[in-house]
């Protein structure tokens, strides 16, 4: 194992993606988006308290976003690389397939950690500037979290990347993917919920008993983990789950989210790797 | 190594293999598919040392996808310092075989090594001495040819001022500070070579190499291979362009739908198939007498007329005297003589004619 590889990989992989159009345009937008929402959330608060909406808002954009920007970076690191023909003369090198994956996850994560500091960087700089007795711990905080939260994206398009044949098929599995997290488990989700729960029953004084079953299921989906992280951790934003209107259960802790979010990263990591070395290039 | 013959349980068939004592290799009989693992009799030694002479060593390689067979026990070795040939139609199984010896895609059975080192086993070991051209040459299309250069540098501990010089060398030193994606076919080719032969390699494979390139390109790379030959470098190389193999090549191997059918220097496999040299007479002018004359002599294979003065003909070399005998006595007047040999295309396709 030499970690000049790694590096030598990374940095070749900033190089690339830093001039990748799509990953610039996407980047792009997310800061946009970001700057809107912490502009206008931020101009008429009361200070730091006051901000829940906004970070809402920005989380809700970084799990739209941001999942996208790591997908699009990851899904065809592998394949991308074999189908042009470029694989087979990294490792004719001295470098092994385990040393060139962790290169590769090193500077596509730089790369993607570089958009997040970007894009809430620039939000953060508006909220000081607009609201009093800011809690930048907690800021940097959220920022660390939405970085974590992009990694898992990234390491489940690494793996994706092993897995196809094409780049193509590879793309269509990281929108299939984006589909997946964002939009098809929460509903099946809330409507697995829906089946147990009679929401006709609910008014506004009555507290919703939710069964531990359903933040299990929630566990399996890293978009749900991000929300319920940052609204157990980041002080303006109430705890709820990526449903929205669910509370957090009391045995959520911000040290089990955080771990459940390494554990993803860690898993299709070693899924990537695993997958790679049996790969024929 | 220890050769040792097993044979198959089911439809015995006879395999030979090559192996270390100690060492265990998975067969597929080539006939009938039955896999299995033999254990080569006697103890394991730590390394795979071929003998000293082989700088690439191939035993026995089987690749398989699904039912078919890509390459089928295939074995040779390439003695340091020459010039290998490796030559087959599409989809014989060349690049297969390459990418086997490069530990790319992972053969079934056999066994590869490199300077003595087993690449399964001691891949990153092997692949220092190894430059490698693939047959589908690409770069990172966003980076420059000298950024590119520069990253395959630090991974072969080479220099920056190499890969000024290289890209000097090869015709691209305009073109460095250019994105590869804006290049052409051959440029892209050029670049190829260059990094293949980065950080001085003992050993250079090259997988059609002259693939894309203009007259001017073909020359070029085909100086480079002859330079890095003077250095001692081995090159094992697989092309298309077969009066460029017979001009560079100490020896080469053929192979067919995944055997290797032959290997031999081209005079040896031109002996081995009995392939006569063409003997071109020109004489002022062709009638049916003297052509008569020469087909009367015992020992021609045959005789051919081209235009109204020439003749072609196809015999032993020792005939050549008594050819030109006979077509003097028959009255003709002769202006040229040429002898050719029979080209490596003509053994080519004698070889891969099934």
């Amino acid at each position: 194992m030499q970690f000049n590889v790694f590096l030598s990989v990374a940095k070749k992989e900033i190089l690339d993606n830093i001039r990748n159009k799509w990953v610039i345009l996407v980047s792009l937008m997310f800061a946009l988006l970001t700057l809107v929402v912490s502009y206008f959330g931020s101009i008429g608060s009361n200070g730091w308290q006051d901000l829940g909406n906004t970070i809402s808002g920005m989380t809700q954009l970084g799990s739209f976003l941001i999942s996208i920007v790591a997908l699009m970076l990851g899904y065809a690191t592998i394949i991308g690389e074999i189908e042009r023909g470029s694989m087979s003369a990294l490792l004719s090198l001295s470098a092994t397939r385990f040393e060139i994956t962790v290169g590769k996850f090193l500077g596509l994560g730089a790369v993607l950690c570089l958009t997040i500091l970007i894009g809430y960087g620039v939000a953060g700089l508006v909220i000081a500037v607009n609201v009093s007795n800011v809690d930048y711990l907690a800021y940097l905080g959220f920022i660390g979290m939405t970085m974590v939260f992009g990694l898992v994206f990234l390491s489940v398009a690494l793996f994706f990347s092993t897995v196809f044949s094409k780049r193509s098929t590879a793309l269509g599995g990281a929108i299939f993917l984006w589909f997946l997290f964002n939009i098809i488990l929460p509903i099946i989700f809330v409507g697995l919920l829906a089946t147990t729960i009679d929401f006709t029953k609910i008014t506004m004084e009555t507290t919703l008993i939710v069964p531990d079953w359903y933040h299990v299921l929630n566990l399996f989906n890293p978009i749900s983990v991000y929300s319920s992280l940052i609204g157990m951790t980041i002080g303006p934003v109430q705890s709820s789950t990526g449903s929205g209107f669910i509370p957090n259960p009391s045995w959520y802790s911000s040290g089990l989210l955080m771990g459940v979010l390494l554990a993803w990263i860690i898993v299709f990591f070693t899924l990537a790797v695993w997958r790679f070395q049996r790969k024929d290039v | 190594m220890v050769s040792q013959l097993v044979r198959c349980p089911t439809c015995k068939t006879t395999i030979s293999l090559l192996g270390e004592p100690g060492e265990k290799i998975s067969i597929t009989c080539p006939n009938c598919n039955q896999k299995g693992i033999f254990t080569v009799p006697g103890e394991k030694s730590q390394r795979t040392i071929a003998s000293d002479s082989a700088a690439i060593e191939v035993n026995n390689l089987t690749k398989t996808y699904n039912s078919f067979t890509a390459v089928n026990n295939v074995s040779f070795r390439v003695q340091k310092g020459e010039i290998f040939g490796f030559l087959g139609p599409n989809g014989a199984g060349k690049t297969t075989t390459i990418k086997s010896m490069l530990d790319l895609i992972h053969a079934n059975t056999g066994a590869i090594s490199i300077n003595g080192i087993n690449v399964r086993t001691g891949g990153k070991e092997a692949k220092k001495s190894i430059g490698y051209m693939p047959e589908k040459v690409a770069f990172y299309d966003n980076l420059t040819a000298l950024q590119n250069m520069m990253f395959y540098a630090e991974l072969k501990h080479a220099s920056k001022e190499e890969c000024i010089r290289l890209i000097d060398e090869f015709g691209l030193g305009d073109a460095g500070k250019k994105r590869v994606g804006t290049f052409s076919k051959g440029m892209v080719q050029r670049l190829g070579m260059a990094r293949a032969i980065l950080g001085n390699p003992s050993i250079l494979i090259l997988d059609e190499p002259s693939g894309g390139l203009d007259p001017r390109g073909v020359v070029l790379i085909r100086d480079k291979i002859l330079e890095m030959k003077k250095k001692g470098t081995t090159i094992f190389v697989s092309s298309h362009i077969l009066s460029e193999i017979q001009e560079i090549c100490d020896r080469v191997g053929i192979i067919n739908k995944g055997v290797l059918v032959a290997q031999d220097t081209v005079e040896g496999l031109r002996k081995k198939l009995n392939l006569k040299p063409h003997i071109t007479v020109t004489v002022d002018a062709i009638s049916g007498k003297i052509e008569n004359a020469v087909k009367k002599l015992p020992g021609i294979d045959s005789v051919k007329t081209i235009g109204n003065n020439t003749l072609e003909i196809i015999c032993d070399g020792a005939m050549k005297a008594k050819v030109i005998l006979a077509i003097s006595t028959a009255g003709a007047n002769i202006q040229n003589i040429q002898t050719k040999e029979p080209t490596l295309e003509e053994v080519f396709m004698k070889y891969t004619e099934a």
